[in-house]
């Protein structure tokens, strides 16, 4: 069997700007942010967080899983609900939306065809909670599913074992760049001919547990006006806007596509990934990892710089982030002539973490399929040093023929991915 | 219950009004009077109230479905068979107990507690400080695979429980049997001869358990007497096997043994003789 092509068949997003495809969608089109006041749950710990992207409809903030509300008309049993840390809640119902909108049957989900990648720091404030209880009551008092509701791992033993997966499973762990890790090893299983179909799946926590410790490494905005909170390459950025969520892709092979007669939001054609080697927690000021990820994306998808129309950037909102990023891709492209257009819609979403290259991957996923580009949100005046870069500032209502997501991790980890319309 | 935050240890003595406002928190999603039965139980340590306590606590994790099972079950209900609880729910569902009756039960007292009669009957003597009345010990398919020489596809025993001389067994006929292709064809007949195999893996399961010294033995069948077949057994039967130890004579191992299905005779046999070969010493 050759390499097989890869498609998106199906999306599940909850998110700040939407818990549905329609609803994302509009939110993009207009520009529209999903920030709200951050109050912090314990008043006794000292902040200064003003903002952050919520989820709405969802309340999980009670340390008793039992008081967590979704809304209808999603229902999870007690028993399912146990093991889930915060941002499980999330992620089940985008799976639950993917298997939707892939038009998957139960069948399709569960056999050994097909499997599951997926990412989560896990929940901090579970552990922090499992801990402190164990010290207080020791072990036997802990609940018994404390670890697997907690530990990084927590999407893939719940998913595996709620869904019925029965292919290839796996968690992803290297900070920001853990879904798009994720994402390029599903791509490899599929291509390769290992796996016929494979979910990816990202979440994490929006808690004073999760988000906090972000303001401690200065890489949080502490502002309270939306606009100035979150603005990827203004010139007065000032740190990210935290926030929470579940995405989920459905990648599928050539083979299936055309046995279930779906039609995919579009074609995964490669990716790329590279490291910085600089520093633990801030991207080199070249973004020599990044340049390099984006070429072998390029190469992995036999591309050329040019075909490359659209770019979905990390591009966060801190200084230095979104500085290094903006260098790669001078390098890569418009200090060779190209110029393709770059957005960042962290904007509007703001960055969640392991979460962010899965969900950047469905919104343009939906992009494709709903024909629009995203605009770069927030941008009131251009710092000069994107200034020979594209980056568009409204949404455009034509889908890009060829995009790349871009996505960076603590210690420089880097990758991207390559999609083309269908 | 489970990913709540710290709740410190219940006082046990004397009761005060926070004791009580901790253990109403520990029961909160728990009926009103199962927390009435649980105060009055810690004012008056009365074992009557045991039962409504650890009832109600069961209740409080099933399902909505699962409710009236419990409801109108007595105490032969099984938690996970009939209540579809797992092992997961017995341990949220046992924390509670120890939190709110004072006691503490080990892992291997768990293992045993399959019903509610069990559950009601083993907190009470726990309180009273009674022994707990000695039952079957019930074992799992992981247990019998993990100690038996006969493995997949030729293990023919799902389930057991030993109660001293005698043991009991089930196997469930999932017509995927190889031998039911050809046993016979188009219509799948479980051997007579498997059922005897099946006893005397009953059998195999029962002396390693309770007359081996544990030294490693290879076992043999070497007979069977007084064997007679009733009826004929199709998949989806669930034999259910006993059998019982008649003498133990070096090397030889004497059981008597009876199949039955849904209750009704499917096979006897008046001896099944196994020998028992010391491991061969090189």
């Amino acid at each position: 069997m050759g390499i097989q092509r890869v498609f998106v068949t199906g999306i599940g997003i909850v998110s700040s700007i939407g818990n549905d495809e329609a609803s994302v969608a509009e939110s993009l089109r207009e520009l529209r942010h999903g920030f709200a006041p951050f109050v912090q749950e314990s008043v006794k710990t000292p902040g200064n967080v003003k903002l952050a992207g919520t989820v709405k409809g969802f309340d999980v903030s009670s340390p008793d899983f039992e008081d967590w509300t979704l809304p209808a008309p999603y229902r999870i049993r007690r028993d399912v609900l146990r093991s889930l840390p915060p941002h499980g809640t999330y992620v089940h119902v985008a799976m639950a939306q993917a298997i939707e909108a892939a038009k998957l049957e139960q069948a399709d989900v569960s056999n050994l065809d097909t499997g599951i990648y997926t990412s989560s720091a896990g929940s901090t404030r579970l552990l922090y909670q499992n801990s402190k209880r164990l010290h207080e009551v020791g072990p036997m008092r802990c609940p018994p599913t404390g670890i697997v509701s907690s530990i990084a791992g927590t999407l893939s033993f719940n998913l595996v074992a709620q869904f019925k997966i029965r292919g290839n499973s796996c968690g992803f762990s290297s900070a920001c760049a853990s879904s798009g890790h994720a994402l390029g090893f599903a791509y490899d299983d599929i291509a390769l001919g290992r796996q016929k179909r494979m979910f990816v799946a990202a979440g994490e926590d929006i808690n004073d547990e999760s988000l906090l410790p972000f303001a401690g490494m200065r890489a949080l905005s502490l502002e309270s006006e939306p606009e100035k909170a979150s603005c990827p390459f203004d010139r007065n950025r000032n740190g990210f806007v935290s926030t929470g969520g579940g995405a989920v892709l459905v990648l599928e092979s050539e083979e299936e596509v055309n046995r279930r007669g779906v039609q995919p939001y579009a074609e995964l054609l490669g990716w790329g990934q590279a490291s910085d080697g600089h520093n633990v927690a801030m991207s080199h000021p070249e973004g020599v990892g990044l340049s390099e990820a984006i070429r072998r994306a390029l190469r992995s998808a036999n591309l050329d710089a040019g075909e490359v129309d659209y770019i979905n950037a990390h591009a966060t909102s801190t200084m230095i982030g979104d500085l290094s990023e903006g260098r790669a891709l001078k390098e890569v492209f418009s200090n060779e002539g190209h110029s393709p257009k770059i957005s960042s819609t962290k904007a509007l979403t703001g960055h969640g973490l392991s979460l962010a290259s899965a969900l950047e991957a469905s919104i343009l996923s939906l992009a494709f399929k709903e024909g629009f580009t995203p605009g770069s949100a927030h941008i009131r005046e251009l710092d000069e040093e994107f200034a020979s870069l594209n980056i568009i500032r409204e949404t455009l209502a034509e889908a890009p023929s060829v995009a790349l997501s871009n996505s960076s991790g603590f210690g420089g980890a880097n990758v991207t991915l390559a999609f083309r319309k269908v | 219950m489970s990913n709540e935050g710290i709740k410190p240890k219940l006082a046990q003595t004397p009761p005060d009004e926070s004791a009580d406002e901790q253990l109403k928190d520990t029961l909160k999603r728990c009926s009103p009077e199962t927390i009435a039965a649980a105060l009055a139980f810690r004012k008056s340590g009365d074992v009557e109230l045991v039962p409504t306590v650890v009832l109600g606590i069961v209740e409080r994790f099933l399902e909505p479905d699962q409710v009236d099972t419990l409801r109108n079950g007595d105490d032969s209900t099984k938690f996970m068979e009939d209540l579809g609880m797992d092992s997961l729910t017995m341990f949220e569902a046992i924390m509670m107990v120890e939190e709110s009756l004072g006691v503490s039960i080990k892992n291997e007292e768990l293992w045993d507690l399959r019903t509610v009669g069990d559950l009601k009957a083993f907190i009470s003597s726990k309180l009273t400080g009674d022994p707990v009345e000695s039952k079957a010990k019930f074992y799992p398919i992981e247990e019998i695979a993990a100690i038996m020489p006969q493995q997949t596809p030729f293990l023919f025993l799902q389930t057991a429980e030993i109660e001293g001389s005698k043991a009991t067994g089930t196997y469930e006929i999932s017509g995927k049997e190889a031998f039911l292709e050809g046993h016979f064809k188009g219509n799948p007949v479980f051997p007579a001869s498997i059922m005897l195999e099946a006893l005397g893996q009953l059998g195999v399961f029962h002396f390693l358990k309770t007359e081996s010294e544990g030294g490693a033995n290879s076992i043999f069948f070497t007979g069977a007497d007084g064997v007679r077949c009733f009826r004929v057994c199709k998949p989806g039967d669930t034999l259910e096997l006993s059998v019982e130890l008649k003498r133990t004579r070096e090397p030889m191992v004497v059981y008597s043994g009876k199949i039955t299905v849904k209750g009704e005779k499917t096979a006897v046999a008046d001896e099944i003789t196994l020998i028992v070969a010391p491991e061969e010493s090189e």
